[in-house]
């Protein structure tokens, strides 16, 4: 059976800028994975070329067995996403941009209606799902982002930074769901948080410059360098 | 799901989208405006009689001089195109909407069709509004509505689509919306008529430019240029210039070619744009 991620010697360039610089990664099924590195170190990148919005300039990413440049479509019908810092069209409600964005997942009208009910709650914004999205706070357009990330149950979750924004409680509140799909889901996800990731994840994947450094256990880690936090400064020491 | 499917999908939220933005509302009222200044205008300050066009040919196309006047606004079909279509593209990319919208398993043609068709339709609305005014106002003052309209018509919802293929074009291409807005009018307005009129006065015909194009939308009625003008310019040159562009399947068929044209350049530059 296939691996769910599958990087093969990505290579992103940005005019002459070397961002990616043959990157290999694989990712099995169920498996939580945490790209983690300094700011600049191409984590973003690796995201972006996986949900299809950057073309890579050399090598291959394959989702579910699916070459996301070649098989496009078929390769983001199996991926749930948040990139960057979430925007959504001002002038509609949480409803509205759920069931648009459901629609262009295939599903249906009827099983629409009771998922956008139940992932709009799931992430604690049940009560603004007939609110425009511009009187929203960021921390609630991070809510709103996850809950489209869910909303048609995929296999694979790629997320950016999904705790950027919210307060303590939200932090808390959404890495616990994070948590629960991660028992039947695939999550790759880019943070900064070191906490969140080792409570969220089991495997880590550290790049700087565009590079791999490590992909191991965060139990591992911890062996070996003593804590988590120390392996990962001593793997990104002059990294910026 | 098949793209069809997915392109009604878009479609219908894109639509949504602009029905829901002050701006729809704002170009209504603007058009609803226009069409009573210009009716109240003609009527009130009796502009036939001022123009010195002949009782006797207002005795015969009264209705159809009067359905000139008031249905050839092409700059409501322009405006309404770009008021809508500048942003279209551009602010998926400059609002980073498009990380929501482009990472969906829908192909990105279907994405620029469905946002096509509702600016087309809101646009429609606009220009649809203005017809039926000026259609009942022709009943109205004239007991008749000329079936020139129809024409008139068409070539404006003609030009919608090319204005708005035009903002396509520039939205695709650039970091704004409002940049891409700029553009389009500045191109429309003021370099095609550059060139267009500099044509005309070295003799050239410029049947091919579409502002020229845009002018046959006055030209349905069956009621010629030379007719109404000669009363207050006399001919000459003007009239000629007005004559170059009369043919109205011709002057449709050259915004067609252009909306075409501009519609599938806006496609290949955004299937090709990266969400860097």
């Amino acid at each position: 059976m296939q691996k769910s991620i599958v990087i093969n010697g990505l290579t992103r360039y940005y005019n002459g800028f070397l961002a990616l610089n043959n990157l290999s990664l694989r990712v099995g099924w169920n498996e939580d994975v945490a790209l983690l590195g300094p700011n600049g170190a191409g984590k973003t990148t690796t995201l972006k070329i996986l949900c299809g919005l950057l073309r890579p300039s050399a090598g291959t990413a394959h989702l579910a067995g699916h070459n996301v440049v070649e098989e496009r479509e078929q390769a983001m019908s199996q991926v749930g996403a948040i990139l960057e810092t979430p925007e959504f069209y001002p002038f509609l409600t949480p409803d509205e941009i759920l069931r648009y964005l459901g629609r262009l997942h295939g599903m249906s009208k009827d099983v629409l209606h009771d998922r956008t009910t139940e992932v709009l709650r799931m992430v604690g914004i049940g009560k603004w799902v007939d609110v425009k999205v511009g009187k929203f706070s960021r921390g609630m357009k991070q809510r709103l982002a996850l809950a489209q990330a869910l909303l048609h149950d995929p296999p694979i979750l790629i997320l950016d930074e999904p705790s950027l924004g919210l307060d303590p409680r939200g932090i808390i509140e959404i890495r616990e769901i994070l948590k629960e799909a991660g028992k039947n889901k695939t999550i790759f996800f880019a943070s900064h948080l070191l906490t969140e990731v080792s409570q969220v994840c089991k495997k880590v994947a550290i790049i700087t410059h565009g590079k791999l450094c490590v992909y191991d256990d965060i139990s591992s880690l911890q062996k070996k360098y003593r804590s988590f936090e120390n392996a990962y400064l001593k793997l990104t020491e002059g990294a910026i | 799901m098949s793209d069809f499917e997915r392109l009604k999908v878009v479609t219908k939220y894109e639509l949504l989208k602009q029905y829901r933005r002050r701006r729809f509302y704002g170009a209504l009222a603007i058009t609803v405006l226009a069409v009573v200044l210009t009716i109240g205008l003609y009527e009130g300050l009796d502009l036939p009689g001022s123009m010195g066009i002949p009782e006797q040919l207002m005795d015969q196309y009264g209705a159809e001089i009067f359905a000139i006047f008031v249905t050839s606004m092409s700059a409501l079909a322009v405006l309404g195109a770009v008021f809508f279509a500048g942003d279209a593209i551009a602010g998926e990319f400059e609002s980073k909407t498009g990380y929501l919208l482009f990472s969906n398993p829908v192909k990105r043609t279907t994405i620029v069709v469905g946002k096509y068709l509702a600016c087309f339709i809101a646009t429609a609305t606009i220009i649809i509004v203005a017809f039926l005014m000026s259609a009942g106002a022709l009943l109205v003052f004239y007991g008749t509505i000329p079936s020139g309209i129809l024409g008139s018509l068409a070539i404006a919802l003609m030009l919608g689509c090319c204005m708005i293929s035009m903002a396509f074009a520039f939205s695709s291409v650039l970091k704004g919306g409002m940049g891409a807005t700029i553009a389009t009018l500045l191109a429309f307005m003021v370099v095609f008529t550059i060139v267009s009129t500099s044509l005309s006065y070295a003799g050239y015909d410029s049947w091919f430019m579409p502002d020229r194009a845009a002018d046959t939308m006055a030209a349905t009625y069956g009621v010629s240029f030379e007719q109404i003008m000669g009363g207050m310019i006399g001919g000459g040159q003007m009239s000629g210039m007005m004559q170059a562009s009369q043919d109205p399947i011709l002057g449709f068929l050259v915004l067609l070619e252009y909306a075409i044209v501009l519609f599938s350049v806006s496609i290949v530059l955004t299937k090709r744009r990266e969400m860097i």
